[in-house]
């Protein structure tokens, strides 16, 4: 099973315009693992989402999901291959209210008939987003926005889940909730790729981290032996900068 | 009696103010529909209905074709395929532009369109030839259910589509996934992605049945209009933006009832003003101008008091943070020793072009000469309001005509020297831009384009047939003469070249005084308040006093650069030189060329001055030794019309490059010679260092 | 110690949902005191009442002993009360040391039409230089002259706690500054915040989700719940009350800063 991997990055450079980000990343992950993305402040781990989500080309190197090349394919063809995204920070249609969000998703990776069933789950996971489902989504608090775009992903239980900033905004209370679904999705055999400021929290749900430094790949590794690397690695870039 | 009277009237005017206000509800619909599913406030709708009611009109009356088949061509095969093409070429490349882009491209289509389809079908508007509608008979044939008022069949016809549109559309947006898939594209096209759906195939089909439904509406309006000119649908468009405002740009049915609304409330307003204005004579001179002008006062009004707008937001991209950041100016970026050859070249430029129109040119030259360099003066107005602030103002064109009329009512009744008059109604311009800035300050894009261009249009059916502005019926004789100043032992009259002279002196002052503004504390609070107004005024900038100052300094510019174009053509020539349709191509010059930079406005004016008598009329050709003015290749004048083919290419390398296409020019131009100065720079610098 | 600022009572309402009721907090000079709360809890609510970017429905904001209900937002800025968001705001088409120097100018200059017009409306050298001081103190004088698209998130949040710093406020408001920063960066961004305010001696009113910060850095807290406020007091006894535990930090272990 581990044999073609879920994703796979092979020696990607990534550009904004002139600026680079990524020199040469390469990383695999299989059906089933928890990858930590970790680095400091503009390391590159945004980018490296981005990428294996299809929002940002690779400008050399290749992305395979599944073992089929995908490098340059449209962002759609993604999650098509059942790769879900939640990016950093708000992302959620301001305009719509916080039911049409959650719709629109489930309509095309859940099916229409499925959608009710979903909507309740999301509901249950985030009792608020149950109470405030005719608000506009752009009128929700920060954390309320950050649940709606974790609600999305978390429900549609995809192949690949892919969550950066994850629990940016959210208070403990809900970060342990958050967490306590992850681990239930990783067990029936979603794989993950998490980018989180609380290295501890990461270390504890993924089996894998890799380490990002300055666009390039640092380190990679089970995250048993991560906790001293990780320590190590951000003193020495803590102090240099 | 008397009671009964009231009533009958009071239900025929409604009945009256039907088929006008479905009209308006068929355009309005039109606008939400554009609106709500690719995010455009199609200024270009009344071009694209123009086409289709053509086309069906060619179809029936010179082809001879049946109603069903004419109907098919115009409305379901020439309106998608138009839609379409708009959407590759042109759209699909600004979905994440600004409010500002969008509108200035769909200003431009709606010259360009109507154009290039009468090049392409040979297509002659005939005075009096009537369009037929698209139910047989649908004029001569009348239903009059209430006894009060006839309704022909083909405004049977417009009321059941329209009201069948509401319902359908509604249903679409309501009850389909594609609904929320084309709004999630507005807002997001990468989210919409993220969640599997492809963003371009959404956009396309939003496009292709939006402009079915322009056509559609093109098709059934005809029948109203005597002779099928595109003028008319443009006007009617914008008589119609009050419904779409109505609507608030989102709402259908919104939009369906304001338009009816609208129809309803001018035939009321027509039905009793008269009477009222028999009672009491000082409504007397209101009657005859308010009345072609509701509508605008009707969208000014509803933008400024109505909170909903005022609340509503553009909401923008959340992950526009994937785009690398637009790319700074040219000049910012620029090497010194790059900057110091550009300087040379320019004062090079500068200089020669100088001494040729001093010494060398003809009377014809230094007319253009000096047309070019008055347009530059009121194209700067722009840039200090759309470059600098980020607002699109239409009415530019009324704040210049303030200072031509200034000037002209000025001189003549007071004989004052043309050039204090200038100053004065410029001032005057200013005051006019501070007072109009007021009400609209909240408004943020493309409703402010909206209320100012309703301003524009109040001013142009209104203010200027006063006569202490427009003068009235004695300058339907003398015209709106202007002299041009003479100061001491200059007299510019005289001498077209002091003329030019003087012009050039005060394009150089407001050019500098425009820089000054930009670098200023000014200038860069306009720039915060640009992108986030909250941030703004958390360090202390006063959103409305940034942007009343912004609204005065370019009308004062604008009113000055007006000044000066009536003295250089000796009369104020408002139709021609200011209505609101000059001042909307003013915009769109400036904008697809650069409207951040003081050089861009001033190409603008060359470019407008220049373009048609050089290039057009072939004159360019007569700088060749062989050639004069009398053996001119057959070719010469090419038709103005082509000119609207460059301007369909020029929007669509614009759509590729927002920032401006000499801007992009100056970028690309100069980058290789930028990026050598600076590795030379690097080289050295890296050189000691290796040494030591 | 003499209150820079005392809210009393004040409410909101959104259509219906209750955002903030009766919410009385007072800060005083130099202090520096955090307000958390579960999401929704209607913390970024309660700053926007401040600054006047809301209007409360009722209740009044008294800052340096003045009341200041009916200012305007930039007025109260230049009052003296910075903040930054939790949704980043940052000016599109600007540098890093451009967006601080429009705060260093909009604080220092009159503003005047006439001073723009002759040139003195320009940057002059000192300005620039205390700009980048400031980003030296934030570790962004290497990205000065980056275009603010350019950069990731964690470095927005310092640009926009620097932007704040330029007006040289009293009070500062700080909406989740630490979002998007690492462990280590948070901690050099609240070591950072202590060195200027021992410098300057404003207060900070902190909003943060970040536990261990704000146990590290405040010295008192209020607590949201629903709007109204359900605990107040010294940092460390606040968090180790029950219904805080109960409505905020689930099963967090708060170790003691
Ligand atoms: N849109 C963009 N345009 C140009 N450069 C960008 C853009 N987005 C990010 N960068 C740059 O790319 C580098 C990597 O950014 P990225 O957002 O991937 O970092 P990150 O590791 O996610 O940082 P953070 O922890 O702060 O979120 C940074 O140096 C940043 O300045
Ligand atoms: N314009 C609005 N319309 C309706 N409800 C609103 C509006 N603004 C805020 N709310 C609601 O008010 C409540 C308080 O919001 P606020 O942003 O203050 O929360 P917060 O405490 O800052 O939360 P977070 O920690 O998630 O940022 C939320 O439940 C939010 O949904
Ligand atoms: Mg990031
Ligand atoms: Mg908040």
């Amino acid at each position: 099973m581990a044999d073609t991997p879920l994703l796979e990055l092979e020696d990607v450079t990534a550009e904004y315009g002139p600026f680079r980000a990524l020199f040469g990343v390469s990383l695999t992950i299989h059906p089933g693992d928890a990858m930590a993305l970790l680095g400091s402040n503009g390391a590159g781990k945004t980018t490296v989402a981005r990428v294996a989500s299809g929002l940002v080309d690779a400008a050399t190197g290749a992305v395979r999901v599944d073992g089929v090349t995908m490098t340059r394919e449209p962002t759609y063809r993604f999650a098509q291959a059942g790769i879900a995204h939640a990016p950093e920070g708000r992302s959620v249609f301001a305009t719509f209210t916080v039911e049409e969000n959650l719709v629109l998703y489930f309509r095309r990776s859940l099916g229409r008939k499925n959608v009710p069933a979903a909507l309740d789950e999301a509901y249950t996971l985030f009792p608020r987003l149950g109470e405030r489902r005719r608000q506009v989504a752009g009128t929700l608090s920060g954390g309320e926005q950050r649940m709606l775009s974790l609600a999305r992903v978390l429900v549609e239980k995809p192949r690949l889940l892919i969550a950066d900033e994850l629990s940016l905004g959210l208070a403990p209370i809900i970060v342990d909730e958050v967490y306590e679904t992850l681990t239930s999705i990783r067990s029936s055999g979603a794989a993950l790729l998490i980018v989180e400021q609380h290295v501890q929290h990461a270390l504890e749900l993924c089996d894998h981290v890799a380490l990002l430094d300055h666009g390039t790949i640092a380190w990679t590794g089970p995250s048993a032996e991560a906790a001293d690397v990780v320590v190590d690695h951000l003193f020495e870039t803590g102090s240099s900068s | 009696m008397t009671l009964a009277l009231i009533g009958e009237d009071f239900v025929r005017a409604l009945l009256q103010g039907t088929p006008p206000g479905t009209v308006y509800a068929l355009i309005g619909l039109g606008f939400v529909l554009t609106y709500k599913t690719s995010g455009v406030f199609n200024l270009a709708f009344g071009a694209q209905a123009y086409i289709s009611a053509a086309m069906f009109f060619k179809a029936r009356q010179e082809w001879g074709w049946g109603i069903v088949p004419a109907v098919v061509l115009s409305v379901f095969v020439i309106a998608p395929a138009i839609g379409l093409t708009l959407e590759r070429l042109i759209f699909r490349n600004l979905r994440t532009a600004s409010a500002v882009s969008k509108l200035v491209i769909a200003i431009g289509l709606s010259v360009a369109l109507p154009a290039l389809f009468e090049l392409i079908a040979d297509y002659k508007p005939v005075a009096g030839r009537t369009p037929t509608g698209i139910v047989p008979d649908g004029s001569s044939v009348f239903y009059d259910p209430t006894g009060v008022y006839p309704f022909s069949r083909d405004e049977l016809a417009q009321i059941i589509v329209a009201g069948v549109g509401v319902i359908l559309l509604g249903a679409m947006f309501r009850f389909t996934s594609m609904g929320l898939a084309m709004r999630g594209v507005v807002e997001s096209p990468r989210m919409t992605e993220l969640a599997g759906i492809p963003a371009d195939r959404v956009s396309a089909l939003a496009w292709a049945i939006s402009s079915i439904f322009a056509g559609m509406a093109g098709v059934l309006i005809a029948p109203r209009l005597n002779t099928l000119i595109s003028n008319d649908f443009f006007t009617l468009m914008v008589l119609a933006m009050a419904a779409a405002a109505v609507g608030r740009l989102v709402s259908l049915p919104g939009a369906f009832f304001g338009g009816m609304g609208l129809g309803w409330f001018i035939a009321v307003f027509n039905t009793y003003l008269p009477r009222w204005a028999d009672d009491h004579t000082w409504l007397e001179p209101f009657k005859d101008n308010l009345t072609p002008s509701l509508p605008f006062v009707v969208l000014f009004g509803i933008l400024v008091f109505w909170p909903a707008i005022r609340r509503a937001v553009d909401a923008a991209d959340p992950l526009s943070g994937v785009d690398p950041p637009p790319p700074a100016l040219a000049a910012t970026t620029r090497h010194p020793l790059l900057t110091l050859q550009t300087r040379i070249f320019g004062v090079c430029f500068l200089g020669l072009v100088g001494w040729l129109g001093f010494t060398q040119a003809d009377v014809r030259w230094i007319a253009l000469l000096s047309t070019a360099t008055v347009l530059s003066i009121i194209y700067l107005s722009i840039t200090v309001i759309t470059g600098f602030a980020g607002q699109i103002s239409l009415c530019q064109g009324a704040f210049a005509a303030i200072g031509a009329f200034t000037v002209f009512q000025l001189v003549d009744r007071y004989d004052m020297s043309a050039l204090t008059a200038a100053l004065i109604g410029a001032a005057i311009a200013a005051v006019v831009g501070a007072i109009v800035a007021l009400p609209v300050l909240k408004l943020g894009g493309v409703w402010l384009a909206i209320a100012t261009l309703a301003f524009a249009f109040f001013f142009d059916a209104v203010i200027v047939k006063f006569s202490w502005v427009g003068g009235g019926e004695s300058a339907l004789f003398s015209g709106t003469q202007v002299p041009r100043p003479v100061i001491g032992p200059f007299d510019f009259g005289e001498s077209d070249r002091a003329f030019l002279a003087l012009a050039v002196i005060v394009l150089v002052i407001v050019s500098v005084a425009v820089i000054q503004l930009r670098e200023g504390t000014i200038g860069q609070s306009l720039r915060a308040l640009r992108s986030s107004e909250v941030a703004a005024e958390s360090i202390g900038i006063s959103p409305a006093r940034a942007r009343i100052v912004a609204f005065a300094v370019s009308a004062f510019i604008a009113g000055l650069g007006g000044a000066f174009l009536a003295m250089l053509e000796g009369d104020v020539n408002y139709p021609k030189n200011f209505s609101p349709v000059a001042a909307m191509f003013w915009l769109v010059l400036v904008v697809s060329l650069s409207a951040r930079t003081v050089e861009g406005a001033i190409q603008a004016g060359a470019a407008f001055a220049l373009f048609s008598p050089v290039i057009l009329e072939g004159s360019f050709l007569e700088w060749l030794p062989y050639f004069n003015e009398d053996n001119l290749p057959g070719i010469f004048p090419i038709s103005a019309k082509w000119r609207f083919v460059l301007f369909g290419l020029t929007a669509i390398q614009f759509a590729r490059h927002p920032e401006g296409m000499l801007e992009f020019g100056k970028r690309r131009a100069t980058q290789k010679r930028n990026d050598r100065y600076y590795a030379r720079d690097a080289e050295r610098a890296a050189a000691p260092e290796a040494a030591t | 110690m003499t209150a820079v600022l005392e809210s009393e009572v004040i409410t909101k309402t959104f259509s219906g949902i209750q955002a903030l009721s009766d919410v009385s907090i007072r800060v005083d000079a130099g202090e520096r005191v955090g307000l958390i709360g579960p999401n929704g809890a209607g913390k970024t609510t309660f700053f926007n009442c401040l600054l006047g970017i809301l209007a409360p429905d009722s209740g009044t904001v008294q800052f340096q002993g003045r009341d200041i209900s009916s200012y305007p937002v930039h007025k109260r800025a230049r009052a003296g009360i910075g903040r930054t968001f939790q949704r980043i705001e940052l000016f599109s088409d600007t540098s890093v040391r451009e967006h601080l120097l429009i705060a260093e100018r909009v604080h220092n200059g009159t503003g005047a039409f006439w001073k723009d017009l002759i040139g003195l409306g320009r940057p002059r050298r000192d300005e620039i230089d205390r700009c980048d001081d400031v980003l030296d103190l934030l570790g962004l004088l290497d990205l000065a002259d980056e275009p603010i698209e350019a950069l990731s998130l964690g470095q927005g949040r310092l640009v926009e706690v620097g932007r704040a710093l330029m007006t040289e406020p009293t009070l500062l408001l700080l909406d989740e500054p630490s979002s998007g920063l690492d462990r280590d960066e948070t901690t050099a961004l609240a070591t950072t915040l202590r060195a200027v305010q021992a410098e300057k001696g404003f207060a900070i009113l902190l909003v943060e989700h970040d536990v261990e910060l704000v146990a590290d850095f405040t010295e008192r807290l209020y607590v949201l719940d629903f709007g109204s406020l359900i605990a107040e007091g010294p940092t460390a006894s606040t968090l180790a009350m029950p219904a805080v535990r109960h409505a905020y930090l689930g099963n967090l272990e708060v170790s003691d800063g």
